[in-house]
């Protein structure tokens, strides 16, 4: 699909460069190769790939390797770009979000919708720009942008809204308050915490999100039954 | 009541167009993130009168799901799809304001979704693959007209294949909901506790794939501060998560200072 979305974005340039018809067809296919990377960080190649066409087509540079360069960089921003967006921005925003629902407000979506889009409409419009400037020179991105160490921080941020979060478990709104008034909210705080590793324990041991909601929806029934909840 | 009364059928076909467009955003255009469950859901909620109800379906299946993630070829759980139906189901199967029961049952129903959407977003995808053989111009033809109708197609597809999925599976768990409504009160209690644990699920679900050893400890930075605040002083909950989000980012610069002392002794 990526292969298709990359040509097609590239057609409104690749028309302008090539008006002849054979090499504008050739040209065509040839961003017709597969193609697959973080479609965010894909700006930044079809920045890049621009620019190598427009070198390419103004003489200046007959023989920039257009194919070479999007092979190049397609796997190394694939995995750059996966770590940042999808596993640190959008995990940060999410444990963001979630914290304002469960204060008891409402607008938690439009929390989650502008944390992730203030940074990705940024760096997706940036980064295309960005790498028709340096023609692809990953060098340069890397350099104005530290996306790992940046990533990491995201990640431990999150972490530390989920642990905040479930020290706030007692003062969840009232759909998800646990129903103990016997126990203390300390005790109720530390044993979510509990339950919460039990569960990560689990899941590394091999579970998987959908297997633990079946079997903690049994455990539900059986509480249930058992008049322990 | 019936279960599919003419303005049921009205509000399934209504959901599945506008699930088909939130799905695009998953992958085939802009990927602003409408189509995470924690939008998606309440979008759908907001559209048959209910958005409270889509708002807990988006919040919990957003944290089970945020870490599936598709990473290269990896295909994830359509966690859309889920968010969108089990909103549908528990508003259009409740007949006005769904409860807690419902929502939970709804929830748990999403489980038996995995498997089948995670095969049809892989058929689709395979399908897709082959349009770029069909895109490149053929001699003599007006150059990217083929590759713009090939583009729009598998976009197409993609609305199709969830349009399709929504008019077939609505339907049958309105059919499950209306069961699920005549079984003992135990049952109804045992739903109202599952959905008050599932956060503590997603969260676990998140913190498995965010954390690694040297981490670790800025979660328990969180908790003890929140803890710690929240608990003692009885302080207003975003305050608390503030505090606890400076309290890390002072962690951080600390550990990150120290290494660079580190390096340069």
């Amino acid at each position: 699909m990526q292969t298709l979305g990359f040509a097609y974005a590239m057609l409104p340039a690749l028309r302008r460069l090539y008006p002849d018809g054979s090499e504008l067809t050739s040209r065509i296919n040839l961003h017709l190769e597969y193609f697959n990377t973080q479609p965010y960080l894909a700006s930044f190649i079809l920045g890049a790939a621009v620019r190598l066409e427009e070198e390419r087509a103004s003489g200046r540079n007959r023989d920039a390797d257009v194919r070479g360069m999007k092979a190049a960089l397609m796997a190394a921003l694939g995995a750059l770009g996966d770590s940042f967006f999808w596993g640190a921005l959008k995990p940060f925003a999410a444990a963001a979000a979630v914290a304002v629902f469960l204060a008891g407000l409402w607008w938690a979506p439009l929390v989650f919708l502008v944390i992730y889009n203030v940074w990705h409409v940024g760096l997706r419009v940036w980064l295309l720009f960005l790498g028709y400037e340096s023609g692809g020179d990953a060098v340069s991105l890397v350099a104005e942008f530290n996306f790992m160490k940046l990533a990491r921080n995201l990640k431990i941020l999150a972490l530390s809204l989920l642990g905040g979060i479930l020290g706030m478990l007692p003062f969840w709104r009232a759909e998800f308050r646990l129903p103990v008034p016997a126990v203390g909210p300390v005790a109720i705080a530390v044993g979510g915490l509990a339950v919460t590793f039990g569960m990560v324990a689990l899941l590394r041991a091999g579970g998987t999100p959908a297997k633990l909601m079946l079997g903690l929806a049994a455990v539900c029934v059986i509480l249930t039954f058992l008049g322990a909840a | 009541m019936a279960i599919l009364d003419s303005k049921t059928l009205f509000d399934i076909i209504l959901v599945a167009l506008a699930g088909g467009l939130i799905g695009l955003d998953k992958t085939a255009a802009g990927q602003f993130m409408i189509s995470q469950p924690i939008v998606a859901g309440p979008l759908t909620g907001w559209m048959l009168g209910d958005a409270a109800t889509g708002l807990i379906i988006g919040i919990v299946l957003e944290l089970i799901w945020v870490m599936d993630v598709p990473i290269g070829t990896f295909v994830p759980a359509d966690s859309t799809l889920a968010a969108v139906w089990a909103t549908a189901v528990a508003v259009l199967g409740s007949g006005g304001k769904a409860q807690l029961p419902a929502i939970g049952f709804c929830i748990l129903l999403t489980v038996a979704l995995v498997p089948i959407t995670m095969w049809v977003e892989t058929y689709i995808r395979k399908w897709n693959s082959r349009l770029a053989a069909a895109a490149e111009p053929a001699p003599g033809e007006h150059a990217g007209r083929r590759l713009s109708r090939a583009h729009l197609s598998g976009i197409a597809v993609f609305f199709v294949k969830s349009f399709v999925l929504y008019l077939v599976l609505l339907p049958l768990g309105l059919i499950a909901v209306h069961l699920f409504s005549g079984l003992p009160a135990g049952f109804q209690g045992a739903m109202s506790l599952f959905v008050k644990l599932l956060p503590l699920l997603g969260i676990a679900s998140a913190m498995r794939r965010l954390s690694i050893r040297t981490t670790d400890g800025f979660l328990l930075i969180g908790f003890v501060t929140a803890a710690a605040i929240g608990l003692a002083l009885r302080a207003n909950f975003l305050l608390v998560m503030l505090v606890a989000a400076t309290a890390t980012w002072v962690g951080v610069k600390y550990r990150e200072g120290r290494s660079q002392e580190h390096k340069d002794a």
